[in-house]
């Protein structure tokens, strides 16, 4: 195990000049270096909660389990949200980096997925905010989308048909379908993210379901 | 045909003459189709549409793990770059002073060096893995103690800790307290009172368990 670190600390001290005065302080990362080989297995068998608890205490190695476990979830659903794998890589970063500050104050760990993605969502909405000032472009679109004929024969399984008719909803549509839908959040909650009113993504999600939902009629 | 809120088109306002449109059937569904409306209970076409815009809910949720298990798994550059980021904020806590035997040099080890002395300690059970450690109590014995005076303050120690039931749950507990009060009897001069341990959590081993000695 650990050698005795107050030894090990009286040993500095016996060796610093002994009349400067001298703070020895053993820092947080000082035992790290001593996790043996098997721990790392022992970790990846973690539930989220014991991962979560861990890295609020300033554990980096279950920090990076939790990461690595989740975070291609969270780029997929960023890459949805925001339609740039650029933005999406951004956005899941920002909100890794964020998270970790944070995780000390994260009361229930067993949910640290959500959490993750909450912040996500933010992170990202902030991002699809400041790339396009005024949601108002969406409006000037056209609001129904229809796939030709030739469109939906590409699609071979319900997931690419799906996959097909919301890359082709408008972005404000989408974005509001993708919050609701996979992020299960409220009107309220998506109108505060992406900065319109409740009555705007009530109405851009009441078009977007049309669409879908004509749309995917055939995938019954 | 834009105005926010309204649904558009005939077929959407009112659903297999039930009186209730799409977004009225969305708005029941996202409510757990609580309270029970029978108008929309007791409508055939209703319940198609809210089977289908169920589905398309999971459906677009399974699009998204779909998406992230055929991506190439996490980019190891990029995992040490943040793993580097973070790890610039060290969770330090409070400084816990050694008592010192030259009156010009002060020793400490930080509060986070102690839970993670902890965490090693309670890791070192076979079949445990260690979640929060928490020390309560007075850790420097008030004021200043630089001086080489260390006041004979107690601390309480909790964690939680997951386990794979190799082992009565018992035993791998009181081995935990054990071989934390040892560690911290070892490397600390902290007068520990109570060490408690919650098991919180179950878990399977995906690998032999390691052999201790």
């Amino acid at each position: 195990m650990a050698p005795d670190v107050s030894l090990v600390l009286r040993f500095v001290c016996y060796r610093l000049d002994a009349d400067s005065a001298a703070i020895v302080t053993v820092a947080t990362q000082f035992f790290s270096t001593l996790i043996p080989e098997g721990m790392m297995g022992a970790l990846e068998s973690a539930s989220d909660a014991i991962l979560a608890a861990r890295s609020a205490d300033g554990d980096t190695l279950a920090f990076a389990i939790l990461v690595r476990r989740h975070a291609p979830y969270l780029r997929a659903f960023a890459i949805r949200l925001t339609g740039s794998s650029a933005d999406a890589d951004d956005a899941v970063q920002e909100a890794l980096i964020s998270a970790w500050g944070a995780l000390p104050t994260l009361e229930d760990f067993s949910k640290v997925r959500a959490w993750l993605l909450s912040i996500l969502s933010r992170k990202a909405t902030d991002r699809i905010r400041q790339r396009k000032p005024s949601a108002e472009l969406d409006e000037e679109r056209a609001e129904d989308v229809e796939l030709g004929p030739e469109q939906r024969a590409i699609a071979t399984s319900r997931l690419d048909a799906l996959s097909a008719v919301l890359e082709r909803l408008p972005e404000g549509q989408k974005q509001c379908w993708v919050l609701k839908e996979v992020g299960g959040y409220s009107y309220e909650e998506i109108a505060t993210e992406l900065g319109m009113t409740p009555q705007t993504v009530r109405g851009k999600l009441a078009r977007a379901r049309a669409t879908v939902v004509r749309e995917m009629e055939e995938w019954r | 045909m834009n105005s926010d809120g309204d649904t558009d088109g005939d077929t959407d306002s009112d659903i297999g003459g039930s009186g209730y449109s799409l977004e009225q059937l969305a708005d029941y569904l996202y409510r757990g189709r609580t309270p029970p409306i029978p108008e929309i209970d007791e409508n055939a076409e209703c319940q198609a549409m809210l089977d289908s815009l169920e589905r398309l809910g999971t459906l677009s949720s399974e699009l998204v793990s779909k998406d992230a298990l055929d991506a190439p798994g996490v980019d190891e550059t990029w995992l040490a770059t943040l793993l580097a980021t973070i790890g610039r904020e060290v969770r330090a806590g409070r400084d816990i002073p050694y008592a010192a035997t030259n009156p010009n040099t002060r020793l400490t080890i930080t509060e986070g060096a102690i839970r993670e002395l902890v965490r090693a300690a309670g890791d070192s059970v076979d079949g445990v893995l260690v979640g929060t450690c928490s020390i309560e109590g007075d850790l420097d014995g008030g004021g200043d103690a630089g001086e080489g005076d260390v006041a004979e303050s107690t601390i309480t120690v909790s964690l939680t800790i997951s386990v794979v039931l190799s082992a009565p749950v018992t035993t791998l507990a009181q081995a935990v307290r054990e071989r934390v009060h040892s560690e911290l009897l070892k490397h600390t001069e902290l007068h520990v009172s109570a060490i408690n341990v919650t098991v919180v959590d179950v878990h399977m081993l995906t690998t032999a368990i390691e052999d201790e000695s």
